[in-house]
């Protein structure tokens, strides 16, 4: 098929059309949402991480004046399960038991959320405290019991091997072994979580508001769960301030709201504070990695085994296991941008009385990345070798695409060394050594951290737990502007603008021509919302193929009324004309307005209207992008704190469509992995509390705390619509990584390594201390 | 997370506020906030009365030169604190610890009688009133009394201060010898993992605080002149002063920021 | 708890330069008061402890977290919100300046983010790098990572 003949709006720096209402306090975030009569909600959480509810009396809150209504599990029984998959789903209210801290038990109805925080304080719950499980190993091992009785703790186990595994790793010359863990983390959006629900009063069906990545699935899940037709519920997603994966996730606490609405017949509205968002959001990462690698003389590494656990906690959220998509997901990218022909792994994920585990940006990346750049570090340390080096000699070459993995896994082409040994460039790393050296003399300790890295986009098949393809309708008004509506979920990537670049192009008209739905499901066609760095390419694609249809209509009626063959057609700058004949034009709004107001006009046989939809699904089942990260950081080996004092990025993602927000998305990504790196811990204690529920006591990363970042492009083109690869994760993905590399490297001279995240001060410290004693 | 209820009771005048403390003991004072406000918003706090002594601010906010103490009264803000010509004359090391409390919005908001009354251990300006030897003005119901700084901060959170007296002024004798002052956060406006005061005079002394329940006040005869001797030093200090049951990396710390603070005194 | 007084307060606040008297609860912070009685939607609350920043407004000219601050505190000050630094029409040049610089995602950040530049540019001080990230400091973002809002900032300066 024809590709636009010239795309003036892809790759193009347009400026977001999205900023205007958010600059000028217009735009509607989920709390913004006020309908008269609504209430609001207060939720009793669990303060155990396992008990048994002995009573729950709501009496006393019941007659707080200003509260209409106090729920327990009784006037919600419903529960959100992925049935037949796992032997475990959670109630929407605590039924019988608790499971963890911050588990929603009861929920008060209220005028207002201050009167139901009153209310909320009387209800009186009585527990008779468990023991929690909340160590991962023990639990592999049932110990101390069973979370769920009815299921082992294990509630996903997988194994894998390469041939010849064993006779390769037993033969290598070399081989050393190490546990490498990630802490608790999440994604901590700067608008918490919400729902509003309310009956239509126009059509008597529900309306949800949901502050989610995925609104089909949200109404998908809320039909399931609470038996209503489909048909009965519109989902809509008002401005989301952040998901980062976590609100791709269907909650408790949105089929509370609804039951509630539905059986109150009011408008009501949970927003959640940030005490509730640090323990109820799901939580990321949680993982432990048992790692032994083989590797010869040269620095090239032949095999790598590794025991994945992950901590899911205590029930599995709704779609997507995060305990699952640490470790399955990780396991097939272990080998990263590095030619290892072997690999063998082990993948555990337990239950625990913690919160549960899903998906925070790059869920498996992060991981995978933080494990293969450690590998190739600690081989080059004990060779005594260049860790620049041992990457180059690793380093999947150009010939070898598409290079299918030792896991499997298949790769688009990419640009590995050119951005390995552009970003090198950059960073100036053949001056770093000299300056590295002179500091230490003087007590200051800098190190350099190299990560090169792939990211898996666009996912295809629906292990992300979102559907593969994307949707786009598009529809041409009589005046000529556009409608597009797609099922994506953006949470500030900039989608009206980057889909709009798009369709623009392929139907030649002006960028502001073009108005990009999304969040609705009644205006949306069935679509898989936004995650999994899904959006630009599957999205993308389905607005490229939906953008090329309606082109292929507009020339059918154009050639008509030019009395012209359609292949002769060009459209361009709002006008259709025949190639080579300019004078022989029309208006693209005249050929909108034929084919709506003056149809004896359409060519016979047509049908009336411009109006299209596509789906799209990616010819291959992951697109790869990649690049490399390389971070500078300053220990203070008195004090323990890191400093992350300059930063270059190379990064291919294939065709771009908006430098721009491409490099937004980067240094987003960028200030994230700092967290990741030396910030962020979620802490529970020996009991199973959760000790950080601040952001006092988790520490996001600052604008003091995150440097300049220097970037750079390669475009590697996906065989993808428009040659577009996924990229919104790849910066979280390699970033941790660079960081702690460049603090190991930092500590060298004190044999630091990094084999854990975040990297505390008190661990800097406690490396300093062993080399000195 | 919304405040549990609370009545309002606006101060015009010292004695009103003094004597609402007297007839409502649950009653709590807010000046600016920034420490009560969070507690309350947790339902950790919770007071029957707030005693708003904003209304006050043209009373006790003032920043007096003597010629021998300067005077603060309770409610300079810390920004002020940080940027007051007078402050930054007689006593840079205090508006130079002001600085480092919270971050802008905070420290427009947060106050001196504030942050002393809170007692937070990690906090910065309960610690410059013990190292600085400060003078705290009390006033209740029954008059006025000083404090002296030593004897004010009990521990965690805790003063000498009654629950019916407010705060109403610190008076900060001329500082002898030179000073310096470090801290070390995990991020800029954190409260201090560590942090330290160092005069250099006729004597030597270091004020710690973030490590123990209250800013912790050393004096050290003699303060070696190689580094890696005083780095001795300090640790002994520390331990002397609160123990050797703190952790590996809070002494590392601590005598970290004891060592920056002797430096920049220089 | 329960005889607590919790008598409601008619008080007259200023905002973006009009005055509103409104009845309130002691305990309703100016961040509440600001955008459930007055409408004001713009001042978003990202934490109710201090720390984002997400609520910041202006109180006579001067950055503060209005989630940390009753209402009933507030009478005889001017309060500014985002509401009252956007222009009839069109952007403000800091506005724009985002705007050109892809300085906001989400967008839930920004009205802090706008509001406490707005106080640094009023100053007149001549700015850094490092004193523009400084005076951001308390004003968390977590989609940007902050280059392009640095960026916009010190461009914005030199628009003025």
């Amino acid at each position: 098929m024809q590709q636009a003949m010239r795309p003036q709006m892809m790759g193009a720096r347009v400026s977001r059309v999205e900023d205007q209402r958010l600059l000028t306090a217009q735009a509607r975030f989920m709390d913004d949402i006020q309908v008269p009569g609504m209430l609001e909600i207060a939720f009793v959480r669990s303060p155990h991480a396992a008990a048994e509810i002995v009573s729950i009396d709501t009496s006393r809150a019941a007659q707080v004046p200003g509260v209409h209504k106090v729920m327990t599990f009784d006037d919600c029984p419903y529960w959100l399960w992925m049935r037949g998959v796992f032997k475990v789903g959670q109630p929407a209210l605590a039924h019988g038991e608790v499971y963890y801290v911050g588990q929603p038990v009861v929920a008060v109805v209220a005028e207002n959320r201050y009167i139901a925080e009153d209310a909320a304080e009387l209800v009186e719950v009585v527990y008779r405290p468990k023991e929690p499980v909340l160590d991962m190993r023990e639990a592999i091992a049932e110990r101390p019991r069973r979370v769920h009785p009815e299921a082992e703790n294990v509630f996903f186990h997988r194994e894998y091997q390469t041939p010849g595994f064993e006779e390769a790793f037993a033969q290598a010359p070399h081989h050393l072994s190490e546990t490498f863990s990630l802490s608790r983390q999440t994604a901590v959006t700067l608008e918490p979580r919400g729902t509003a629900a309310m009956v239509d009063p126009a059509t008597g069906r529900l309306t949800v508001y949901a502050s989610t990545q995925a609104p089909h699935r949200v109404r998908l899940d809320l039909a399931t769960f609470m038996d209503i037709p489909e048909t009965q519920i519109r989902v809509i997603t008002p401005e989301v301030g952040g998901g980062f994966g976590m609100k791709a996730a269907t909650y408790p606490e949105d089929v509370v709201v609804v039951q509630a609405a539905r059986t109150l017949r009011r408008p009501v509205k949970w927003i959640s504070d940030r005490m509730e968002s640090l323990l109820s959001d799901v939580h990321g990462r949680d993982d432990i990695h048992d790692v032994e690698v083989a590797f010869d003389d040269t620095g090239k590494i032949i095999a790598i085994r590794d025991h994945l656990m992950a901590d899911g906690g205590a029930f599995i959220p709704v779609p997507f296991s995060g305990a699952v998509g640490e470790t399955s997901l990780a396991a097939m990218v272990l080998t990263g941008p590095y030619d290892i022909p072997h690999l063998a792994y082990t993948i555990d994920c337990t239950f625990s009385n913690k919160t549960p585990l899903g998906a925070y940006r790059g869920v498996w990346g992060p991981v995978a990345s933080f494990i293969q750049e450690g590998i190739v570090d600690r081989v080059a340390r004990y060779l005594k070798m260049d860790p620049a080096e041992v990457r180059r000699r690793n380093m999947i070459r150009d010939e070898q695409f598409p290079y299918k993995n030792a896991a499997g896994m298949v790769y688009d082409r990419g640009s590995y060394l050119e951005s390995f040994e552009r970003a090198l460039d950059m960073i100036g790393y053949a001056d770093f050594r000299a300056r590295q050296k002179a500091l230490r003399q003087q007590g200051r300790y800098l190190g350099i951290g190299i990560s090169c890295f792939v990211e898996p986009s666009a996912m295809a098949s629906s292990e992300a737990g979102s559907v593969g393809y994307e949707s786009c309708s598009l529809r041409m008004e009589p005046s000529g502007r556009v409608i597009a509506a797609l099922g994506l979920g953006p949470t500030g990537q900039g989608h009206e603008t980057t889909m709009a670049q798009l369709i623009a192009d392929q139907i030649g008209v002006k960028l502001e021509d073009v108005i990009v739905l999304h969040g609705d499901t009644d205006s949306a066609p069935m679509g898989g919302g936004t995650g999994g760095s899904r959006s630009a390419t599957i999205g993308g694609g389905a607005a490229l193929v939906a953008g090329r249809q309606l082109r292929e209509k507009l020339a059918q009626v154009a050639a008509h009324l030019l009395e012209a063959a359609p292949e002769d057609i060009v459209l361009e700058d709002g006008k259709a004309w025949v190639s080579g004949v300019p004078e022989r034009s029309l208006a693209i709004r005249d050929i909108a307005r034929a084919a709506y107001l003056d149809v004896k006009r359409m060519p016979g046989g047509m049908p009336v209207g411009l109006e299209v939809t596509a789906r799209y699904l990616p010819p291959r089942p992951i697109t790869f992008s990649n690049g490399c990260h390389i971070a500078e950081v300053e220990v203070d080996i008195r004090t323990g704190v890191a400093r992350v004092t300059r930063y270059v990025v190379v990064n291919d993602c294939g065709r771009l469509i908006n430098p721009t927000i491409v490099e937004g998305q980067i240094l987003g990504g960028v200030a994230q992995g700092v967290g990741s790196a030396i910030l962020e811990r979620l802490h529970y204690d020996e009991n199973g509390q959760l000790t950080t529920t601040t952001l006092l006591d988790y520490l996001l990363p600052e604008a003091t705390d995150v440097p300049r970042v220097q970037m750079a492009h390669i475009e590697t083109p996906s065989e993808s619509e428009g040659g577009i690869k996924g990229m919104g994760e790849g910066s979280l993905i390699a970033s941790p990584a660079a960081i702690a590399g460049a603090i190991a490297d930092a500590l060298e001279p004190f044999g630091g390594l990094v084999d854990r995240l975040p990297v505390q001060p008190s661990d800097v410290l406690a490396m300093v201390g062993r080399a000195a004693s | 997370m919304k405040p549990a209820p609370f009545g309002w009771i606006r101060a015009h005048s010292v004695a009103e506020a003094v004597a609402a403390l007297r007839e409502h003991p649950e009653a709590k004072v807010i000046a600016g906030g920034q420490s009560l406000v969070p507690l309350l918003n947790f339902r950790l706090s919770r007071p029957s009365h707030l005693v708003d002594i904003n209304p006050l601010e043209t009373s006790l906010n003032q920043v007096e030169w003597s010629g021998s103490a300067l005077t603060l009264g309770a409610l300079v803000r810390h920004q002020r604190l940080a940027e007051h010509p007078v402050v930054r004359e007689r006593v840079p090391v205090l508006s130079r610890a002001a600085s480092h409390i919270g971050h802008w919005a905070i420290r427009v908001r947060g106050t001196l009688g504030g942050s002393i009354s809170h007692a937070d251990p990690a906090a910065e300006l309960p610690a410059a009133m013990v190292a600085l030897n400060a003078v705290l003005v009390a006033q209740s119901a029954d008059g006025t009394r000083e404090i002296p700084a030593s004897e004010f901060f009990q521990g965690y959170y805790t003063t000498a201060l009654q629950a019916d007296e407010l705060l109403t002024a610190v008076r900060i004798p001329a500082p002898e010898g030179r000073w310096g002052f470090a801290e070390v956060a995990r991020r800029l406006g954190d409260f201090a993992l560590a942090g330290a005061f160092v005069q250099r005079g006729s004597r030597v002394a270091v004020t710690w605080f973030g490590v123990a329940g209250a800013p912790v006040r050393v004096e050290l005869t003699e303060v070696p002149a190689d580094a890696r001797e005083r780095e001795v030093a300090w640790r002994q200090a520390l331990t002397t002063a609160v123990g050797s049951d703190l952790e590996v990396a809070k002494v590392a710390q601590a005598v970290a920021v004891a060592e920056k603070a002797w430096s920049e005194a220089q | 708890m329960a005889e607590a007084s919790i008598q409601p307060l008619t008080v007259t606040l200023k905002v973006n330069g009009r005055d509103y008297t409104v009845t309130v609860e002691p305990r309703w912070t100016l961040a509440d008061v600001l955008r459930h009685q007055l409408g004001l939607t713009g001042t978003h609350v990202g934490c109710e402890q201090g720390v984002c920043g997400a609520c910041t407004v202006l109180v006579d000219g001067e950055p503060a977290r209005s989630c940390l601050m009753f209402a009933v505190q507030m009478e005889g000050h001017e309060i500014v919100t985002i509401e009252g630094l956007t222009p009839e029409a069109g952007l403000s040049p800091l506005q724009e300046a985002f705007h050109r610089h892809h300085a906001l995602q989400c967008g839930f950040c920004t009205p802090g983010m706008l509001v406490t530049a707005t106080a640094l540019l009023n100053q007149g001080k001549p700015l850094t790098e490092e004193t523009v990230r400084e005076a951001l400091s308390g004003n968390l973002c977590r989609c940007t990572g902050y280059q392009f809002i640095v960026d916009a900032v010190m461009d914005a300066q030199g628009g003025k």
